[in-house]
């Protein structure tokens, strides 16, 4: 996609983010497309960097982390405005127009999964669960040992 | 602007938000099911290609937009990394040993069965890692999707696209409700590498323990930014290398020898 598209995708998918979040969690949609509208920003930022020379080693993700961490920082003037201009804007309301993109592209790779053999349903929940309780049961043990926890 | 001009998968999506958000929250014993968790099945419903309600484009077109718009579940997450930075890095040393177990869990418990099973050489690609985009780069390129590891990465992906996020979520909920590891840990550990199963397995351990939301998140988002930054290299440096020699000792274990080529 290109930088323009991607960024009218980005309003887009915060609007019925907004919708979601005042739906379901009863918070007025004002303050819902307030919220929606700094993640909309520090995405774009993030995705802006991402593509700039040299930057553009790295994944999007991470220059988008790296802004949303660096905005939130206390030493940062804005940073309680904006930390409580988002939470408006609920973490479950985040994730479900995601999944409700991934749900309707699931489709698409529905043919191709016939042709694969059974098996690889078994594995690919263990490799999940491996991944998973694998590091959870690290991070208990080092975060012991560290006294964090 | 193909993509932005698609209504009728926008409408579509905004009428399954609605819907989801509305059904919200259902617990079934000890399973909690959350509306993102909804919205990933009616959306998976309409997409059937038997209904013909969607086209392979629309679907292309949906496909974009989710990996766009998981910049917008970044940026929620760093949010709360930023007030909470100087808490996560006392715990800096789990964040990057918890690591380990991302990239070895994979291998230590999918190889095994997916040789027992009796997959060739499609086991390396199904389990050096999650399978997500950039582990089916690092494939394509080394041995070209057209091979035996190939067909392994591709199928894990879809396999974890269909089933990824719905099955650690249940996964999630039950080991959090065990309540024999930290919430902390378990945020460590919902830090996969893949923003929509770290998504549904961090909000199904908030769930489980609603006042320490924020640190969830915040430990949660930590783990998956190592996953995301260190990953590429340890995918391509450890974690294959690795799973091609966990291949050879698997396939003797299990008295298929013959599936052991080489070609590492």
């Amino acid at each position: 996609m290109k930088i323009m598209e991607t960024i009218f995708v980005l309003i887009l998918v915060s609007l019925i983010m907004a919708a979601g979040n005042t739906v379901g969690y009863h918070i007025d949609i004002l303050s819902s497309v307030k919220a929606v509208a700094i993640l909309a920003a520090i995405s774009a930022i993030g995705y802006l960097i991402a593509k700039l020379p040299y930057c553009n080693k790295l994944p999007v993700i991470f220059w988008v982390s790296i802004v949303a961490i660096m905005v939130s920082i206390p030493q940062m003037p804005i940073s309680e405005w904006v930390i409580a201009t988002a939470k408006n804007v609920q973490f479950l309301a985040v994730c479900t127009p995601i999944l409700a993109y991934a749900g309707l592209a699931i489709g698409k790779d529905l043919a191709m999964f016939r042709k694969i053999s059974w098996r690889i349903i078994p594995v690919a929940l263990v490799v999940c669960a491996g991944t998973f309780l694998c590091a959870a049961f690290i991070a208990e043990v080092t975060l012991h040992w560290e006294g964090v926890i | 602007m193909d993509v932005f001009k698609d209504w009728r998968l926008h409408m579509l999506a905004l009428v399954i938000v609605i819907i989801s958000e509305l059904i919200g929250i259902q617990k079934i014993g000890m399973i909690s099911l959350l509306p993102m968790i909804f919205a990933m099945i009616i959306g998976g419903i309409i997409s059937f290609p038997k209904l013909k309600i969607l086209k392979e484009r629309n679907m292309k077109h949906a496909s974009s937009i989710m990996t766009v718009s998981l910049m917008l579940l970044i940026a929620k997450l760093g949010l709360d990394i930023g007030p909470n930075l100087s808490h996560i890095m006392e715990a800096k040393g789990a964040l990057l040993f918890q690591e380990v177990g991302h990239f070895i869990g994979t291998i230590l418990f999918g190889l095994p069965l997916a040789v027992a099973l009796g997959m060739g050489r499609e086991a390396v690609g199904a389990t050096y890692s999650v399978a997500r985009e950039p582990n089916i780069a690092i494939i394509a390129d080394k041995y070209g999707l057209d091979s035996p590891e190939g067909s392994g990465v591709m199928a894990m992906y879809i396999c974890g696209t269909l089933f990824g996020a719905i099955w650690i979520s249940i996964l999630a909920t039950f080991i959090a409700n065990l309540g024999i590891l930290h919430p902390y840990a378990l945020a460590m550990g919902a830090g996969v590498g893949s923003g929509s199963m770290m998504a549904a397995s961090a909000g199904s351990i908030i769930a489980v323990y609603p006042t320490m939301a924020e640190s969830i998140r915040a430990y949660a988002a930590s783990a998956n930014l190592m996953s995301s930054v260190l990953g590429i290299y340890i995918y391509m440096f450890f974690s294959l290398p690795f799973a091609n020699k966990m291949y050879v000792v698997f396939s003797r274990m299990f008295g298929k020898t013959d599936n052991v080529s080489g070609n590492s």
